[in-house]
């Protein structure tokens, strides 16, 4: 019998019901801001910080953008993030999803040792200080690597590739394929890697976004301007300071003003990619379904 | 199915094993012919994580120094002062307090918190419309790109004395609070707002695992007359349990863990005495006054202990009652 | 398992490594001695128009000075006053500017990388602690050695032992920092109280206030707290901007707890001198304001006006930039404290300034505030600096008034002319198409160590004009009204270690303690007796403000003292 045959049960009819207006209702809750920020990026800055941006946009002036986009430094951020966000997605795609695998396996050899080899530095830091003089040391300082290597392994993510792992893929195929006297590299790469794109696309979303989002690291290492990222350029033109070093009220004002137009701009223009991108992997979410125990 | 399946596989392991007994040293030798590839998978996350973070830990010895930036951590001429900057912070006033603020903002967060990303994923699993589905779910994931910045400029705007909660309440017949003043409200307005931020984007593993659920499971299911309902229960939920028994454990452990930045930009003397926590106490410090980079490190030693107890508490616990633990 | 050990025997040797690693390092410059430097590279210091170096200097010696910079500044290696510093001294020294978020951050870091540090430290933002903990690893140069080399700042110090006692911050005697002194009288008094006029005689001729007509609304108008109560109750009951709502004028404003714009002034109703630390020095004796009785009196006279609603709530939550948002457009302020009222409202001309309030028992003053005109750890130089004779004669140059004046608005050529006036002053020239004052000022001029003072105002270079109307105002309308005998608590005073750890250990607490009661208190009616003296016990006892208040003390008479501290 075909599911499309079958009719939906009542119960099964009020559960719909229930679901959908729970749903409508929480996307109203996360559409109003989010569309609070469009309009909000193209209206004057001081009316947004009266509280009169309610539902449209006040006194619309592009002259945020314009700002934004007319700065050399805002495309060379784009440029420079973009290199740094596809070099980390490659890297911890290389090593968090062999590990895992290795982990998921019951027969790893001092596998609880491991485990806990990973655990301790999720709570145990020496702290910036330390940390930056090992870069030092590693003569990563001033180099794009000291933002790029740092971030190719998440403790968290290693444990979800693992999890996902042990969960969903059948060990019965893995069996198989061991009887057929394929070596553990061939099990991985000819039978795992297929059924795993769905872990695989997460761990590249979520170390891309990571990479894309992040600035820290950047601000610290880097003393050359021309290699900063986007978010640390968007940071620098938000960050007005509160210093009495500007001397007049006046211009310190107009730094505020700036910064605060800028902030919502600045959500737009560093999100926009990624949302737009985001459709495309999710596809790879429903592709890792299993189909049986089918082999050869 | 089932049935059929398992006959095979156990004749092939038993076959396997009598082979096996046969040869013991040829075991050993197997078992760590089996393990070279695995450590090889194993060696570049073992070499990335020494490297940034075993190296540097050794920074934890400025908690039992008088430190200054500059000094050596490891030579003749630190000055160790031993557990002093730990008993220091133990006997302020402030200690109690902060330790109180910074529990109970975290779990009430995780109560809420917790939980959501999961009933949402399933929720949106369950969806008829795949097209629907993937729609909300791109919808759900944008305020995670907001910075930390906007999103409390916009808290403030949102719920400021004259902002627009505010003007609805008093249309309704309300009148105008000051949240942003009021000690009660500074929890809600955080865990509320956090949530908001990070469902959606925390959802996608579990997206991720449910669409790996065997359809052929569902297929059965609804043979034998489950609803829709009971199949979220019978079927998804556990395709994603061991997922979600990692996410706890470790959630659990990161528990005390929460930064400094969004309480600092919400704070304001009306709230102080709910928001200020363990974070946000360690960074006002080491900004005025007279640098001590050795307290901080303590505080932040004992912030981490106790995450690392409730990690082993809960590990426990999930070895004890499932077999999806940490270790 | 092998793999296993060999991995932490190869950890623990790199680890020992980069621990030791750290000590010794080949020495990277060399210094050359005073005598060399005069005999080789041409070195003077004594004539401070003259180069320092000759071209030979010029070219061999190089100076890395690391600086963070306003967004809108231009790199400093690329600024005309930075070229001409260079055509006039031969001093070659290469800017390295991060932002201000940037650096906060590299600080610490800074310090803690030994090796690779730079010369010096420019816009360090040092605090006293941060300056004491340093001296005393002797990680910071003690300047005060090299005085010889630095003629303009030797003169100052001569002939203002005041600022002399604000830098000798240590306590052995020597300075390890440069200041930036820019003396305008400002920022003594960060508020004054403004008043629409237009409101106000509509308030008038509706009967509403007593003792006060029409003509009396000019600058200078002081009220009675009486009067003014009523007159904020005629602003909050009526429609005063005319949009047919009478709900949304605000009568009284301001930020609560901002470095201006603050309610302190208020303080002043009841003759308290008010101020963010709540401590002022009175005759010479450090007081706190929050242990005097009259405080609680304030208290409850001003959370009266906030629970009838002529102080909106709002001006307990809202910054600066809602503040001034809030100002453009449709009139909402009746009154409110700033610095000033064009930056406030779309049409200052409608707001008279108003003396202070004159309270119930007819005290009439103001918030004394503590922030320093002289700021001390603006430039701090590293021990290890060489020639750092040289550097210091380099820096010494920006002491001169006419430097001084380029390196806070701007060079001659770009924001000022070749010519001086008759005066001898230093004439502005037109602004570019595009762009406003400031903005140029912020891109040409990179700030820093400076000394603008009296002398500078009125033989080098003319104050803005938005400084001199505020000037013109705190002269006439709020520095009169400050006792005799009320100074600030200066916060650039020389503590014992011992005293700044006590600093340490107690006052945010107590600071923090203070700011949740007090507005408490102001947004919910006051204070009762019974409560006011349970702080007071609270205050005595576990938060220790006696002994706070005490180490401020001893440093303040030590500060007094000008003969006490002699450099070393």
């Amino acid at each position: 019998m075909k599911q499309k045959d079958l009719k939906d049960t009542l119960g099964d009819k009020i559960f719909y019901a229930i679901i959908e207006v729970f749903l409508v209702l929480v996307t109203l809750v996360i559409l109003y801001p989010l569309y609070f920020v469009i309009i909000a990026s193209i209206s004057d800055p001081d009316a947004v910080l009266s509280g009169k941006v309610i539902l449209y946009p006040v006194q619309i002036t592009f002259s945020g953008y314009a700002k934004i986009m007319e700065r050399q430094d805002v495309w060379r951020g784009y440029l420079n993030t973009i290199i740094y966000t596809a070099l980390t997605v490659i890297l911890s795609l290389v090593v968090t999803i062999p590990a895992g695998w290795a982990l998921s396996r019951k027969t790893l050899l001092g596998r609880k040792t491991f485990m806990i080899y990973f655990i301790i530095p999720m709570f145990f830091g020496g702290g910036l200080i330390p940390f930056y003089n090992v870069m030092s040391s590693l003569r990563l300082n001033n180099t794009m690597w000291a933002v790029i290597l740092p971030s190719i392994l998440s403790v968290w993510n290693l444990f979800m590739t693992k999890a996902f792992f042990q969960s969903s893929i059948n060990s019965s195929l893995i069996e198989a394929a061991k009887i057929d006297g394929a070596g553990q590299f061939r099990i991985f790469f000819s039978i795992v890697i297929p059924l795993s794109k769905a872990i695989i696309a997460t761990m590249a979303l979520y170390y891309g976004v990571g990479q894309w989002n992040s600035y820290f690291n950047a601000m610290i290492f880097l003393r050359d301007e021309s290699m900063y990222p986007l978010q640390l350029v968007l940071k620098e033109i938000l960050i007005a300071t509160e210093s009495t070093v500007g001397g007049s009220g006046e211009t310190i004002l107009e730094q505020y003003r700036l910064a605060n137009q800028i902030k919502y701009i600045s959500v737009i223009v560093s999100s926009l990619p990624i949302l737009m991108l985001y459709p495309f992997v999710q596809k790879y979410f429903a592709q890792g379904i299993m189909i049986g125990s089918l082999k050869n | 199915m089932e049935a059929t399946n398992r006959a095979p596989k156990e004749s092939l392991l038993s076959r396997q094993k009598a082979f096996l007994r046969m040869t013991p040293e040829s075991e050993k030798l197997r078992h760590l012919k089996e393990n070279l590839p695995f450590m090889i998978m194993l060696f570049p996350a073992v070499l990335v994580v020494f490297l940034f973070s075993y190296l540097p830990i050794y920074g934890i010895l400025i908690a039992f120094q008088d430190f200054v930036p500059g000094d050596k951590i490891l030579s003749d001429t630190t000055i160790w002062v031993g557990f002093e900057n730990f008993s220091r912070f133990f006997n302020d006033p402030q200690f109690w307090p902060l330790m109180k603020n910074t529990f109970l903002l975290c779990i009430y967060g995780f109560i809420i918190g917790f939980p959501l990303p999961i009933i949402m994923a399933l929720m949106l699993n369950a969806l008829k419309s795949r097209k629907m589905s993937k729609t909300l779910h791109t919808i759900f994931i944008a305020p995670h790109f907001i910075s930390l910045v906007v999103l409390v400029g916009m808290l403030r705007l949102f719920f400021g004395r004259y902002g627009l909660v505010n003007n609805i309440a008093v249309s309704l017949g309300g009148e105008r609070i000051s949240y942003f003043l009021e000690a009660s409200a500074f929890r809600p307005l955080y865990i509320l707002s956090s949530n908001w931020q990070d469902f959606g984007w925390s959802s996608v593993i579990y997206i991720a695992a449910l669409a790996n659920v065997d359809h052929e499971q569902h297929e059965a299911a609804i043979l034998d007359g489950a609803t829709r309902f009971q199949r979220i229960i019978h079927v998804d939920l556990p395709a994603i349990m061991p997922m979600v028994s990692v996410m706890l454990i470790m959630s659990i452990g990161g528990l005390m863990g929460v930064g400094y930045e969004k309480a600092l930009l919400m704070q304001t003397d009306g709230n102080l005495a709910v928001s200020e926590l363990i974070s946000t106490y360690v960074y006002k410090r080491g900004l005025t006054g007279v640098p001590d980079q050795a307290y901080a490190t303590a505080i932040g030693s004992f912030n981490s202990l106790i995450n690392l107890v409730l990690l082993i508490i809960a590990n426990t616990m999930a070895r004890k009652f499932s077999e999806n633990s940490l270790w | 398992m092998k793999k296993w050990i060999a991995i932490l025997l190869s950890g623990v040797l790199v680890l020992s490594l980069v621990a030791c690693g750290n000590s010794d390092k080949s020495d990277k410059k060399e210094s050359a001695g005073v005598e060399k430097l005069v005999s080789e590279y041409g070195f003077q210091w004594t004539d401070t128009s003259a180069p320092i170096l000759n071209e030979k200097g010029a070219k061999e010696l190089t100076f890395r000075v690391y600086s963070s910079k306003n967004a809108s500044a231009l790199d400093y290696n690329d600024m005309k006053v930075m070229q001409d510093l260079y055509k006039m001294t031969n001093v070659n020294v290469v800017w390295e500017n991060v932002s201000e978020s940037v650096y906060s951050q590299q600080k610490n870091l800074i310090f803690g990388n030994s090796e690779d540090r730079p010369d010096a430290i420019y816009h360090a933002g040092m605090t006293t602690g941060e300056i004491i903990k340093y001296a005393r690893r002797k990680v910071l140069l003690p300047i005060s050695d090299y005085l010889e080399y630095m003629p303009n700042f030797s003169k100052i110090l001569e002939e203002r032992p005041d600022i002399k006692n604000q830098l000798i911050n240590v306590e052995d005697g020597k300075i390890y920092s440069l200041p930036r002194i820019e003396e305008m009288g400002l920022l003594q008094h960060p508020n004054i109280l403004f008043l629409n006029k237009n409101w106000a005689a509509k308030a008038i001729e509706a009967g509403a206030v007593n003792g006060l007509s029409v003509d009396d609304l000019k600058d200078g108008l002081a009220l009675t707290c009486e009067q003014m109560e009523a007159m904020l109750r005629y602003f909050k009951e009526n429609d005063m901007n005319g949009n047919g709502d009478v709900n949304d004028e605000r009568p009284l404003s301001f930020v609560f707890n901002n470095w201006q714009g603050n309610q302190c002034d208020l303080y002043g109703m009841f003759g308290l001198n008010d101020n963010l630390e709540h401590r002022v020095v009175v005759n010479d004796q450090v007081i706190y304001t929050i242990q005097d009785e009259r405080f609680k009196e304030a208290t409850n006279f001003i959370a009266r006006w906030v629970s009838e609603g002529l102080i909106d709530k709002v001006s307990f939550e809202q910054s600066q930039d809602n503040f001034l948002a809030n100002g453009k457009g449709l009139e909402i302020y009746g009154a409110f404290y700033w610095w000033e009222s064009e930056t406030v409202v779309s049409n200052p001309e409608n707001y008279i300034v108003c003396a202070p309030i004159i309270g119930p028992h007819g005290d009439q003053t103001v918030c004394v505030s503590n922030n320093p005109e002289v700021s001390t750890g603006e430039l701090v130089i590293f021990a290890d600096c060489p020639n750092v004779e040289v550097l210091l004669a380099y820096f010494d140059r920006y002491y001169d008034p006419f430097i001084s004046a380029q390196i806070n608005y701007g060079p001659i050529g770009i924001v000022y002319e070749e010519e001086l006036d008759e005066k001898g002053m230093l004439v502005q020239k037109e602004i570019p198409e595009g762009m406003t004052a400031d903005e140029l000022r912020l891109q040409n001029a990179p700030l820093g160590i400076i000394y603008l003072s009296d002398y500078a105002w009125n033989n080098v270079v003319n104050m803005e004009p938005r400084a001199k109307l505020r000037l013109e105002r705190l002269d006439a309308y709020v520095k009169p009204y400050v006792p005799e005998g009320v100074k600030p608590c200066p916060v650039n005073l020389q503590f014992t270690l011992e005293e700044l750890n006590k600093l340490t250990k107690y006052e945010s607490n107590l600071n923090d303690y203070i700011r949740t009661n007090l507005i408490r208190w102001l947004l919910n009616g006051g204070v009762s007796d019974s409560e006011w003296a349970s702080f007071q016990d609270e205050l005595k006892g576990k938060l220790n403000i006696e002994s706070i208040r005490q180490v401020y003390q001893d440093a303040y008479d030590r500060y007094i003292k000008n003969d006490g501290r002699k450099l070393k």
